[in-house]
């Protein structure tokens, strides 16, 4: 990982003085051992601050969305989930292909920073932070899909098992178990929209969820408010999702929010696939829930 | 979406999508109709009621 840290610095350096890009984003190391978080640099010395290490989990695609309306070219490093998310923005037409430097990263997993921070304060057993975070222990694409330049060692998928056994453990129940469970569940959803704000996918600039006139949605934290938040943030993830897991990560009351997303995974794939988002850029390629076709099942609706 | 309805436990019947034109009053009635019958079979909704 230091070695990969250099190459990142020295790449970056090269691209700012050069004048290729205007800013670059990696991430810059916190006051804790376990706290990496994203930075952007603009001058060459800032540089010597980017790190990328076990801790580099954020999907720095979700990023770029504040530069969307700017001209600035931006390079930006990526793992394998981020890089999904770069072609996420850039078959949305959120960012031009022209526009950025992607530096790719073979990623070796990473860990739970928050796993790390409570096993550090005593507040879980001190090993609970070295394990892989959940959202890297399922990981199938830990390799960049996109970029302009590719660091380290290609790494093989980590799924273990099969990919959508909770989802089909769930299909199995009654309907009434399976209310019970998303009731339970979505009970504890505090409405704060981190699972939004964390979402590459999640790309609107107006939110349904923020419209006020009319308020589509009810913003109580009752479960009726909640589900129908999460039954309406889930079909608009729709073919679109990435499985980069940060939903989930945010999550700061722990919502296995990829069930809901695997499920329509499973669900895009089997109705219209096989389809995997964000797994190939081709320019003018179009997911399957933007076409229209005449046999386009349609008993579900 | 009824898919994924039904995934969260909720009667997929309750929730029904049909395309009608403007101009086809007698269609509209139709799927009116099977709507209510269809619902009625289920009886009340137990599910999501708790807002206000």
């Amino acid at each position: 990982m230091t070695e990969i840290t250099n190459q990142i610095r020295k790449i970056a350096r090269d691209l700012l003085e050069k004048g290729e890009v205007s800013l670059f984003m990696a991430w810059e190391k916190g006051n804790q051992e376990h706290e990496t978080r994203p930075f952007s640099a603009r001058r060459s010395e800032e540089t010597e601050r980017l790190v990328f290490d076990q801790y580099s989990i954020h999907n720095l695609a979700n990023g770029l969305l504040k530069y969307r309306d700017s001209k600035e070219k931006i390079g930006i490093v990526v793992k394998g989930c981020d890089s999904r998310g770069i072609v996420r923005l850039l078959e949305d037409n959120q960012i031009a292909r022209e526009r950025l430097y992607i530096v790719g990263v073979c990623c070796p997993g990473m860990k739970d920073p928050l796993q790390a921070a409570r096993a550090a304060s005593g507040l879980a057993p001190a090993d609970a932070g070295n394990e892989l975070a959940a959202k890297c222990r399922e990981c199938l694409q830990p390799n960049p899909v996109i970029y302009d330049q590719l660091l380290g060692q290609e790494q093989p998928p980590r799924l273990p098992g099969e990919r959508f056994e909770r989802v089909k453990e769930l299909e199995a129940l009654s309907p009434d178990e399976r209310y019970q469970f998303f009731e339970q569940e979505l009970s504890r959803c505090i409405r704060c929209y981190a699972c939004r704000q964390a979402c590459v996918a999640c790309n609107c600039r107006t939110c349904i969820f923020d419209e006020m006139r009319p308020q589509w949605v009810g913003r109580e934290t009752s479960i009726s408010d909640n589900m129908m938040y999460h039954l309406v943030r889930a079909s608009h993830m729709a073919g679109r999702c990435v499985e980069c897991g940060e939903c989930e990560r945010v999550c700061p009351v722990n919502i296995p929010l990829m069930l809901i997303n695997r499920k329509l995974i499973k669900d895009v794939g089997e109705f219209f696939g096989p389809y995997e988002a964000g797994m190939k850029y081709e320019e003018g390629a179009k997911p399957p829930l933007s076409v229209y076709r005449e046999n386009d099942p349609d008993d579900f609706l | 979406m009824k898919s994924l309805l039904e995934y969260f436990g909720l009667e997929a019947e309750r929730y029904q999508t049909a395309w009608i034109s403007g101009a086809e009053g007698i269609k509209f009635q139709e799927v009116m109709d099977k709507l209510v019958t269809d619902v009625h079979r289920l009886g009340p909704n137990r599910k999501l009621r708790d807002a206000r």
